[in-house]
């Protein structure tokens, strides 16, 4: 599978999670799950480079890491804006 | 600048009364001379804490720095209106250093930063082994990102499922135990692996630590997943007029580091050889020469330690390779074990490199989200991980002592005539 068609099977991937009741954001192995013929290395720069795009984004506590798409479920800072003064 | 309030603290003003200088005054004077709200609030907050006995801060959220998927953590507080200053008190943490050496002015201008752009709490080192800048806003990240990369020419390190910041014991530049290059080793692979250690890889966290010898002083066998520790495979090299010095009580035993209060003279039996974990030392008093068979030392460096003008590491160099120490989450905390018993490492390390892939190819592929490397291998048990998955063989060296952890399974194949062999046919010609 190219780089290009792996980006597009990613983003279809979302859509269809961040669809209906599905989750905003979702793990790197869930990912990989969800695309079982590509190699999980391949899966991890192409979702890395669509984060770079800004197509996807990161959605981290500090100990591990998911992925989710931007504007959809639990934003960046969703809950924690500052009050407003 | 406005004015600043300090909040009520009784319990942390409590914390200076202690012996140890205290974080509370080195914040506090900090915050008076600088003037800083978050540094008052984060007090105010902290004393909360310790009365309601539970964390202000809230879970969670992704703050970052574009391009990275690691090295900044959010952190917001859930007492937003008691101490606005700290609604959001990100920590960033910096790669250090291999071996953490630093050039002053380097932290000087780390310093002048953080007390523009953060609130100027730092910790020096955290357990991760990063620098650790406490505390900045969301809008300062990509400033102190731009900052630190092009003007301290420093990186961020490792957080979530990432490769997190290798970390390395001060090895050569320091101590001449030190069987590996372990500053160099450090270097190489943050180089050779900036993909994984800023962008999200892995299940979860992965960490390598490197030490020098056995005395494995960044304790890379407790506390990463992959842990290389400096060995050696051939004698112990024994200086004999030394040994008898430090028996005549010329030299000082552990180079002089026991010698606050009087132990009384050295008894290199007492000291030495009875403590030796494999009795695999003898001490010949009429010959006044010791005696080490070598075959049996586990290299546990005690008699190095003590006395180290007289012995020292072999020659013939190199580390073994550990996998799978963790803390507790799952199953209770556990050491790294071994996996490959002798590494010669020279630059540019690809044995070592080449070894990392392979674990991360299957770790990649078949762990669980939130599974460690060392759970992965409890999971399928140690001998798949080094026979299948590695492709290794078993060694005497992978097992902890005989008959006691009997992992090494045969397969059929290895077994004349199968699982279905006539086994009273085999015992008439092998009575035992």
């Amino acid at each position: 599978m190219d780089k290009e068609a792996l980006k597009q099977k990613i983003m279809e991937v979302f859509q269809k999670k961040a669809g209906g009741a599905g989750k905003s954001k979702i793990y790197l192995k869930d990912l990989q799950r969800e695309i079982p013929d590509a190699n999980p290395r391949d899966i991890k720069n192409a979702a890395n480079e669509l984060v770079k795009e800004g197509k996807l984004e990161y959605f981290s506590t500090g100990s591990t890491v998911m992925y989710g798409l931007p504007g959809v479920g639990m934003g960046l800072e969703a809950g924690m804006e500052k009050p407003e003064e | 600048m406005g004015e600043v309030k300090k909040h009520e603290t009784p319990l942390m003003d409590d914390l200076k009364s202690g012996p140890w200088p205290s974080f509370v005054d080195d914040i506090y004077n900090y915050a008076e001379k600088k003037k800083k709200q978050a540094c008052f609030d984060i007090m105010g907050q902290m004393e909360l804490s310790y009365k309601n006995r539970e964390t202000h801060w809230k879970h969670g959220g992704i703050v970052g720095v574009f391009g990275y998927g690691g090295g900044v953590i959010g952190r917001y507080s859930d007492q937003q209106e008691m101490f606005p200053s700290i609604w959001a008190f990100h920590t960033v943490r910096v790669n250090q250093p291999a071996a953490k050496w630093y050039h002053s002015s380097a932290l000087r201008k780390l310093c002048d930063m953080w007390d523009h752009r953060g609130s100027g709490i730092v910790n020096f080192h955290g357990s991760t082994g990063d620098i650790i800048l406490l505390g900045t806003v969301t809008e300062q990240l990509e400033y102190i990102f731009y900052d630190l990369g092009h003007q301290l020419k420093m990186d961020l390190g490792g957080s979530g499922s990432n490769l997190r910041t290798p970390e390395c014991c001060m090895g050569m530049s320091r101590c001449e135990w030190s069987c590996i290059d372990t500053q160099d080793i450090i270097y190489e692979l943050t180089m050779a692996f900036q993909d994984e250690l800023h962008r999200p890889a892995f299940p979860y966290k992965f960490k390598i630590k490197v030490s020098g010898c056995p005395n494995d002083c960044v304790a890379a066998i407790a506390r990463s997943d992959f842990s290389v520790i400096g060995t050696w495979r051939d004698k112990i090299k024994i200086d004999q007029d030394a040994v008898r010095a430090y028996v005549g009580g010329e030299l000082k035993p552990n180079a002089g580091a026991h010698s606050d209060r009087d132990w009384g003279p050295f008894d290199i039996k007492k000291e030495v050889i009875d403590l030796c974990p494999t009795k695999c030392m003898f001490w010949d008093e009429g010959q006044k020469k010791l005696y080490i068979n070598d075959a049996e030392c586990n290299r546990c460096m005690h008699c190095i330690n003590v006395m180290p003008e007289a012995l020292w590491p072999g020659d013939d160099r190199g580390a073994v390779i550990l996998m799978g120490a963790k803390a507790p989450i799952l199953d209770g905390a556990q050491l790294s074990t071994v996996i490959i018993p002798f590494m010669k490492l020279e630059p540019p390390y690809d044995n070592l490199k080449n070894l990392l892939y392979k674990v991360w190819d299957y770790w990649m592929e078949h762990g669980k989200n939130r599974e460690r490397l060392g759970e992965t291998i409890q999971r399928i048990g140690l001998n798949r991980f080094i026979v299948d998955v590695l492709g290794l063989k078993p060694l005497p060296q992978h097992v902890k002592e005989p008959r006691s952890n009997p992992y090494i399974f045969w397969k059929e194949e290895e077994v004349e005539g199968g699982w279905t062999r006539d086994v009273a046919e085999f015992r008439k010609r092998h009575p035992a």
